[in-house]
C-alpha cells in the first residue's frame, strides 16, 4: 500500500473576532505514522484538534481527514477517526462497561459486536480490574485508559488525543505510550498533543506550534541536530522564545 | 430504531435511576404535592360555621339542622343576626355559610311537595363554597329521603357570594397534572443536556457519527416516558386516595399530554441552547414554570385577571392544556370540545419544538 496522508492541512484558519487562534498552518500526516503535535498553552493545537474532527468550523483554508474534506464529509471523517479530549469525556456515574456499551452504540455497532470489542480492548487495555466501577470513583490514569479504549471502539484509522497524559503517573504514561506504539504498527495513525518532552521523542515526527502558526516540522531527532540542541526541551523553549524575541522587535 | 437511538435512551434512564436525586424528582415529588395540597384543601372543609335561620321551627326542620352536623362538616348554629344584615357576619368573617329553611318546610315534606331550601355562601374561600354546598346539596337530598322514605326533589338553592365562580379540591388535582408535566419534562430535559455540555461528554458524542436528529430524539425520548409516568402516578394517588372523579376519557387525557410534552420538550430543549452550566438551566426552567403556573389559572380563574394579564395567559401553552385536563377530568370533554385548545397546543408545540431542534442541531452539528 502506498503511503497516503492520513491528514493534509493547507492553509487553515480558525478566528475567534480578532483573535486568529490557528493563522494559516499547513500540515501532511501520513497513514500510520505517530504525529506529535507540539506547543505551548494557547498555540492552537486543540483548536485545531477541534477543526479536524469537525466539532469547529474553519475560518478558513481547507483540509482533509483520512481522505475526507472536513467542509463536506464531516459524517465519514467521524466513522474513521477516534477523538480522546483532554477534559473527561466519560459519564462519571456509568461503570466503565455501560461507557463503553453506549459509546459503541453512539457508532452504530450492535449488541454482540459491542461485547466482543470490549472484551477485546479490556484485555488489551487491561481494564478488568475497574471496568465495572463508576468512573467517577476512578483514578486519572485508569479513566484515560478506558477513555482511550472508548476512542479505539470502532476501529479507527486514525486516533486523535489530545493531551491524554496530562495529570497521569510517569508508570502509566509508559503503558500509554506502549500501546499507541502497538496501534501504530498496526496501521493507526496517531496525532497526539502533548507537553511532555519525554514523549516527544516517541512520535516518528513532530511540529511546533506558537501563537497559530507551525514554526517546526520534523523528525525530534533531526530538529534537534539542525538548531544545536541538546535535547527536545531545550529545542521547544528556543524556538518559543526566538519566537517571542523576533515579535517583541517587530 | 437505529442502536444510536436505543444507546441513548437506555443510557438516559440508568442515569436516572441511579441519581438519588433525580430518583426524588421523579418519584416523591407528585406525590408529596399531592399530599399537600389535597390535605390543606381538605382540611379547609371541615367545621364550616353556618349560621342558621329556621323560619318554620318544626320537629322536621330542627331534625334537618341536626343531620346536618354528621361527620363534622357543618357547624349548625341559630343564626344572631337579622337576615336583612345577614351579609355583616361574612363580612367580618365569623361565618362561612348561611342555612335559609323557608316557613312550611316540615309540611311541605310530610306532603311530598315540592321545598326549596336556601344557602349562602362566603365565595372568597373557593374550594370551601364549592365542596360545602356540594355537601349540603347532598344532606338535604338524603334527609328527605330518609323522612320521606323515597327520592323526593329537595333543591337547594345557593348564593355564592364574592366569588361566582367556585374552584373545588378537584380543580387541584388537574392543576397538579398540568403543573408536573410542564415542570419535569422541561427541566430534566434542558438539565440533561446541558449536564453533558458541562462534563465534555456531548463533545464526545458530537465526534461520533451520531445524527443531530439521532442525538435529540434520544436525549428527548426519555423524558417523554417520565412525563407520561408522572401524571400516571399523580391520577392514580389522586383518584385512589382522594376520590377524584375522572368523568372523561384517560387515553384521550395520554395523547393529548403527549401533544403537550412537543411544547414542553421543546421549550427544555430551548432552555438548554441558551445556557451552559445546569443552575442556568434550572434557573431558566423555574422561572418559566412559575410565569406558567400563574398565569395557567391553576389558582387564579383566568376572567378574574386584569384585561392585560388575561392577554398575556394566551402565550401560556400550560393554559390551554390546563383547560384540556380539567375538561376531561372533571367535565368529561371529548375530542370536540376540546378542539380549539387542541389547535393552539399543535401550533405552539411545532413552533416551539421546531425552533428549538434547529437551534439545537444547529449548534450540534
Amino acid at each position: 500500500m502506498t503511503e497516503r496522508p492520513a491528514v493534509t492541512i493547507d492553509n487553515l484558519s480558525r478566528h475567534f473576532d480578532s483573535f486568529k487562534a490557528v493563522d494559516g498552518i499547513s500540515l501532511e500526516v501520513t497513514s500510520g505514522e505517530t504525529f506529535g503535535f507540539l506547543g505551548a498553552n494557547g498555540a492552537g493545537k486543540t483548536t485545531t484538534i477541534r477543526m479536524l474532527c469537525g466539532l469547529l468550523a474553519p475560518t478558513s483554508g481547507s483540509g482533509t481527514v483520512a481522505g475526507f474534506d472536513i467542509y463536506r464529509q464531516a459524517e465519514e471523517i467521524k466513522k474513521s477517526i477516534g477523538y480522546m479530549s483532554q477534559k473527561f469525556s466519560l459519564y462519571p456515574d456509568l461503570t466503565g462497561k455501560e461507557n463503553l456499551s453506549f459509546y459503541g452504540a453512539a457508532y452504530g455497532m450492535n449488541g454482540s459486536s459491542i461485547a466482543s470489542r470490549t472484551e477485546e480492548l479490556a484485555e488489551r487495555l487491561d481494564l478488568h480490574d475497574f471496568i465495572d466501577r463508576p468512573t467517577r470513583s476512578l483514578p486519572v490514569g485508569w479513566r484515560q485508559r478506558l477513555a482511550l479504549g472508548v476512542s479505539l471502539l470502532h476501529r479507527p484509522r486514525i486516533l486523535f488525543l489530545d493531551e491524554p497524559t496530562s495529570g497521569v503517573d510517569p508508570v502509566f504514561r509508559r503503558k500509554f505510550w506502549k500501546i499507541l506504539y502497538e496501534l501504530a504498527e498496526e496501521g493507526v495513525t496517531v496525532f497526539v498533543t502533548t507537553h511532555y518532552m519525554d514523549e516527544a521523542e516517541y512520535c516518528g515526527r513532530i511540529s511546533i506550534m506558537h501563537q497559530g502558526k507551525i514554526v517546526e516540522v520534523g523528525q525530534p531527532f533531526e530538529l534537534i541536530q539542525k538548531h544545536r540542541a541538546e535535547n527536545l526541551e531545550e529545542l521547544f523553549i528556543n524556538l518559543i522564545n526566538g519566537r517571542e524575541a523576533a515579535n517583541a522587535e517587530a | 430504531m437505529s442502536e444510536a437511538f436505543r444507546g441513548l435512551v437506555r443510557k438516559e434512564f440508568i442515569q436516572v435511576f441511579r441519581d438519588r436525586n433525580m430518583l426524588r424528582i421523579v418519584f416523591a415529588v407528585p406525590i408529596i404535592q399531592l399530599l399537600l395540597f389535597g390535605y390543606v384543601v381538605k382540611l379547609e372543609v371541615k367545621n364550616i360555621r353556618t349560621d342558621v335561620y329556621d323560619f318554620d321551627q318544626t320537629r322536621l326542620s330542627r331534625e334537618f339542622v341536626n343531620s346536618t352536623s354528621a361527620g363534622g362538616y357543618f357547624l349548625p348554629t341559630p343564626a344572631e343576626t337579622p337576615l336583612l344584615n345577614l351579609e355583616s357576619s361574612f363580612q367580618r368573617g365569623s361565618r362561612d355559610m348561611a342555612l335559609i329553611i323557608p316557613d312550611g318546610f316540615g309540611k311541605e315534606l310530610e306532603s311530598r311537595g315540592n321545598i326549596t331550601i336556601g344557602l349562602v355562601a362566603d365565595g372568597s374561600d373557593a374550594n370551601m363554597t364549592a365542596i360545602g354546598t356540594g355537601y349540603m346539596t347532598r344532606m338535604a337530598q338524603k334527609y328527605a329521603r330518609d323522612v320521606v322514605g323515597m327520592r323526593m326533589p329537595l333543591n337547594v338553592k345557593y348564593n355564592v357570594l364574592y366569588n361566582p365562580e367556585a374552584e373545588s379540591v378537584y380543580f387541584m388535582v388537574p392543576g397538579i397534572v398540568a403543573t408536573l408535566l410542564t415542570m419535569v419534562t422541561m427541566m430534566l430535559t434542558a438539565m440533561a443536556i446541558v449536564r453533558e455540555r458541562e462534563s465534555g461528554t456531548l463533545e464526545q458524542l458530537l465526534v461520533t457519527p451520531i445524527s443531530p436528529y439521532t442525538l435529540l430524539a434520544g436525549k428527548v425520548f426519555p423524558f417523554a416516558i417520565l412525563g407520561l409516568f408522572e401524571i400516571s402516578l399523580a391520577l392514580v394517588v389522586g383518584v385512589l386516595w382522594f376520590d377524584i372523579p375522572f368523568v372523561g376519557s384517560p387515553l384521550l387525557l395520554f395523547a393529548l399530554s403527549a401533544l403537550y410534552l412537543l411544547t414542553t420538550l421543546g421549550m427544555g430543549l430551548f432552555f438548554s441552547t441558551v445556557t451552559s452550566t445546569q443552575q442556568q438551566a434550572m434557573f431558566f426552567a423555574w422561572f418559566f414554570s412559575v410565569f406558567a403556573i400563574l398565569t395557567s389559572g391553576f389558582f387564579t380563574p383566568i376572567f378574574n385577571m386584569p384585561q392585560w394579564l388575561q392577554y398575556v395567559t394566551y402565550i401560556n401553552p400550560m393554559r390551554f392544556f390546563m383547560n384540556i385536563v380539567r375538561g376531561i377530568m372533571m367535565k368529561g370533554a371529548g375530542l370536540m370540545e376540546l378542539l380549539p385548545d387542541i389547535y393552539t397546543l399543535v401550533i405552539f408545540g411545532l413552533v416551539v419544538f421546531t425552533f428549538s431542534a434547529v437551534r439545537f442541531s444547529k449548534r450540534a452539528s
